[in-house]
């Protein structure tokens, strides 16, 4: 193998590399399965939250999956607790439903819009999510003991309750405005299958989850993009979700390709034109007049020239001059070789063959006279 | 002027730093402006191209199926360098060797340049443009300009069939006065007298030489000399059809035209009969003078016959054999051998050449030489299926016409060779050879 082929050999490799690669990606990076979800009720990954929704059930407390913002607002009534996590998908419109629609709330990690669904809440900054103790008068919270909080630390307003502290805020922070009762939590992670069995966690997560008979619980929609266009008039195309870097890289690459294209386009000196003979085989009229033979079905007269053939060439070997009649080399070959004269004589004049076997028959039989004269 | 990979390259780098950039907007104008800047200063520092002085040299002529090398020398008289590529475009039939070959001139230096071509067909092949690209420092982009700098190779008939030369040479020298019980006979004439040795003809004794000198003298004989062969070739539409195999890498599988091999039987048939002391003439006719070598010394015959039949190419008319039969009549005065280099086509025949060659055979020996196909010799012998059966009756009725043909034309005094591609030049030899020991010149 030379050097240029190995160095080919290279390219393909890696080539084939690069376009198995970036075929795998997107397979790895959207491979979740529906049981693997965040925080969903049916979702039985480390970070699902099936075993939560199976204890609340045991509780007697409905849990009711909303995949949507709306189907949310739907299912909330006097007597429902609506639960938003991190994983739910929100636009601000759906947020403002959200904090119109009936029952309490409970909002649990980093969530968009906090100020629509908590208004009054503001974030003190980031906690180290560990194993925290209540310190407050919250029922639920002194009866679950310490619990994993952490993850943003809130200041809640006037006449609210702040419990685990961290910082000089509380990860978790109650208050009751307009009729509802708003619960924020800076992280989920607690209410996890992974973390739900640690410390004072299903505690914490069935006081605080289980505080009315039917839990609404918002989960991560199928197809967020479509969620968010559906949802409301506030709707971005796929194009508005772009950032505006990756609009203007394509357009460079455009760019890109256009100097390609003038480099490639470029020519190095003037296309040479030539005049060629013509390449036609001389044997092309016999071919053509063989298949209109073959087409027209002409037995008589490809049995004729084959015939004539042959008596033209056997005339000289039986000493006959070249006007002999075909009747006459017939004769005289059958003397030659001591055959019966008539089947010879059919054999150089006799009727047209009836059929292609026939014909093939024929120049066979002829082949056979001629070497016999030959050989005799 | 002309980009370069590398200006496309840049370009897509740009891209990248436009994806991570906080302004994308302002980053792709600010790309477009330092490509199109460095682009310009590259082709302001590249190689002056406008003033490159060209020269050319090398062979002019070559043999079909050898290479011809042609240079190209390369000033550069400006102040700087000129760096880059250059295409020497020659016509694709001369098959030169490489695209385009790199170029590198300093400043008032010359470099020579050297274009190999091997050519696949037959007749003149002309260098078309020098194009040189001249890349500038950076390797952005190039200036370029295309010149024409002429020349001509012209590509001869190979003359394969010389190596029957010296087979036909020896048996010429076998007819030639080497021989010594050689006879007084038609097609020959006196030589010398000599004395008698045991074995000659006693028929031979010139008597009255005898009785002046003290032995007993023989005249001696030898075939006749000076006569005049004229070879026609046939460059109508007949001629263009392929047979056989092409013995030169790269004409196509169709084979060779048929006027290809007819040229190399009249090389050897010219080479053998110049050699015999004849003068050979030639003549390309379809319906106008194509070509002709009239008188040329028997030294230069076989260059100046090879350099006349190098551009014939084989016209797509109908032959005019009237017109060929009065030029032939118009340049033979004298009784000659005329060599009638055609297709025994017997549609052709019968229309064209047969009224007319009365007038024609009737002053002059005429010999009529043809390719036969191969091809129509398979076909022939094909036979099992009904479609080769078809296919053999089709062939045997063309060879029966040609036997037709060949049978009327030796009624009318001609002599017919029908050979097969490889073997017609050797056949028309000998034919020749016998006409010339037939004393029938």
């Amino acid at each position: 193998m030379t050097a240029t082929r190995r160095r080919q050999a290279a390219w393909v490799a890696l080539l084939a590399a690069l376009v198995l690669g970036a075929a795998a990606l997107p397979v790895l990076l959207t491979g979740r399965q529906p049981d693997g979800r965040p925080l969903d009720p049916a979702g039985t990954s480390l970070d699902g939250g099936a075993a939560l929704a199976r204890l609340l059930e045991a509780h007697g407390v409905r849990v009711v999956r909303a995949k949507t913002p709306d189907a949310a607002v739907s299912a909330a009534g006097p007597f429902t607790l609506l639960l938003v996590t991190e994983a739910s998908f929100l636009d601000r419109g759906a947020a403002g439903r959200l904090a119109a629609a009936f029952g309490d709330r409970l909002v649990v990690g980093s969530v968009p819009y906090l100020d629509v669904l908590a208004p009054g809440v503001r974030k003190d900054g980031p906690a180290h999510t560990r194993s925290r103790a209540p310190e407050c008068a919250l029922r639920e919270a002194v009866r679950a003991g310490s619990a994993y909080t952490g993850g943003t630390s809130y200041v809640g307003p006037p006449g609210s309750t702040g419990c685990y502290p961290a910082g000089d805020g509380h990860t978790l922070v109650r208050y009751t405005a307009g009729g509802h009762t708003v619960t924020v939590l800076g992280d989920a992670s607690f209410m996890t299958n992974l973390r739900l069995a640690e410390d004072g966690n299903a505690a914490l997560a069935l006081n605080l989850a289980g505080a009315r008979p039917t839990l609404v619980w918002l989960t991560e929609p199928d197809d967020p993009v479509q969620a968010a266009g559906g949802a409301d008039g506030e709707a971005r195309s796929l194009g508005e979700l772009i950032p505006d870097g990756v609009k203007w890289a394509v357009f460079q690459l455009a760019l890109a390709v256009a100097v390609v294209a003038l480099w490639r386009g470029r020519r190095l000196g003037p296309v040479v034109v030539e005049r060629l003979p013509v390449a036609v085989r001389a044997s092309e009229t016999v071919e053509g007049r063989g298949r209109l033979y073959r087409s027209r079905r002409a037995r008589d007269r490809a049995a004729l020239a084959l015939r004539a053939a042959a008596a033209d060439r056997l005339a000289p070997r039986l000493g006959l001059p070249r006007t002999a009649t075909a009747q006459e080399v017939a004769v005289a070959a059958a003397a030659r070789t001591g055959r019966d004269p008539a089947p010879v004589v059919t054999l150089l004049c006799g009727p047209p063959p009836g059929d292609d076997a026939a014909l093939v028959a024929l120049a066979a039989h002829l082949d056979t006279l001629e070497r016999q004269v030959r050989d005799s | 002027m002309a980009l370069t990979g590398r200006a496309g390259l840049l370009a897509a780098l740009a891209a990248i730093v436009v994806l991570l950039a906080p302004e994308p907007g302002l980053v792709v104008l600010a790309a477009a402006l330092v490509l199109f800047a460095l682009v310009a200063a590259d082709l302001l520092l590249a190689g002056d191209v406008r003033g490159l002085r060209f020269q050319r040299d090398g062979d002019r002529r070559v043999r079909l199926g050898q290479s011809a090398a042609v240079g190209l020398v390369v000033e550069n008289p400006g102040r700087r360098r000129v760096r880059g590529v250059l295409r020497d475009a020659w016509q694709p039939s001369a098959g030169a060797a490489v695209r385009q070959q790199a170029l590198d001139v300093p400043p008032r230096e010359r470099r020579r340049l050297v274009t190999t071509l091997t050519p696949v067909r037959r007749g003149d092949r002309r260098a078309v443009a020098v194009t040189v690209r001249a890349a500038g420092p950076l390797g952005l982009a190039a200036r370029q300009r295309t010149f024409h700098v002429p020349w001509t190779v012209r590509v001869l008939p190979p003359f394969l069939s010389r190596r029957h030369l010296p087979s036909r040479l020896a048996r010429l020298r076998e007819l030639d006065g080497l021989h010594p019980a050689m006879v007084r006979g038609q097609g020959t004439e006196f030589d010398s007298l000599r004395e008698y040795v045991v074995g000659d003809d006693v028929r031979s004794i010139d008597w009255r030489a005898s009785a002046r000198s003290n032995d007993v003298v023989v005249r001696t004989w030898r075939p006749e000399r000076d006569r005049r062969v004229l070879i026609v070739l046939d460059t109508g539409r007949t001629s263009a059809g392929r047979v056989g195999v092409a013995p030169v890498p790269g004409s196509g599988p169709s084979g060779w035209p048929r006027l290809d091999w007819s040229m190399d039987a009249a090389l050897l048939l010219a080479a053998l009969a110049a050699r015999a002391g004849d003068r050979v003439d030639f003549l390309a006719y379809d319906r106008a003078v194509r070509a002709q070598v009239a008188g040329a010394p028997r030294t230069e015959l076989l260059s100046s016959l090879v350099n006349a039949m190098a551009p014939i190419e084989a016209e797509l008319v109908e032959a005019d054999a009237a017109g060929m039969v009065a030029a032939v009549l118009s340049r033979a005065r004298r009784r000659c051998l005329v060599v009638l280099l055609t297709d025994l086509n017997a549609a052709a025949m019968r229309e064209g050449l047969l009224p007319v060659l009365p007038s024609l055979s009737s002053r002059h020996m005429v010999v009529v030489a043809s390719v036969a196909d191969p091809r129509v010799a398979d076909m022939a012998a094909g036979r099992g299926t009904p479609e080769a059966v078809y296919d053999a009756a089709a062939a045997e009725r063309l060879r029966g016409e040609r036997r037709e043909i060949t049978a009327v034309l030796r009624r009318h005094g001609v002599e017919v060779v029908d050979a097969l591609p490889e073997e017609v030049a050797p056949a028309l030899a000998d034919a020749y050879l016998a006409l010339k020991a037939a004393g029938r010149l």
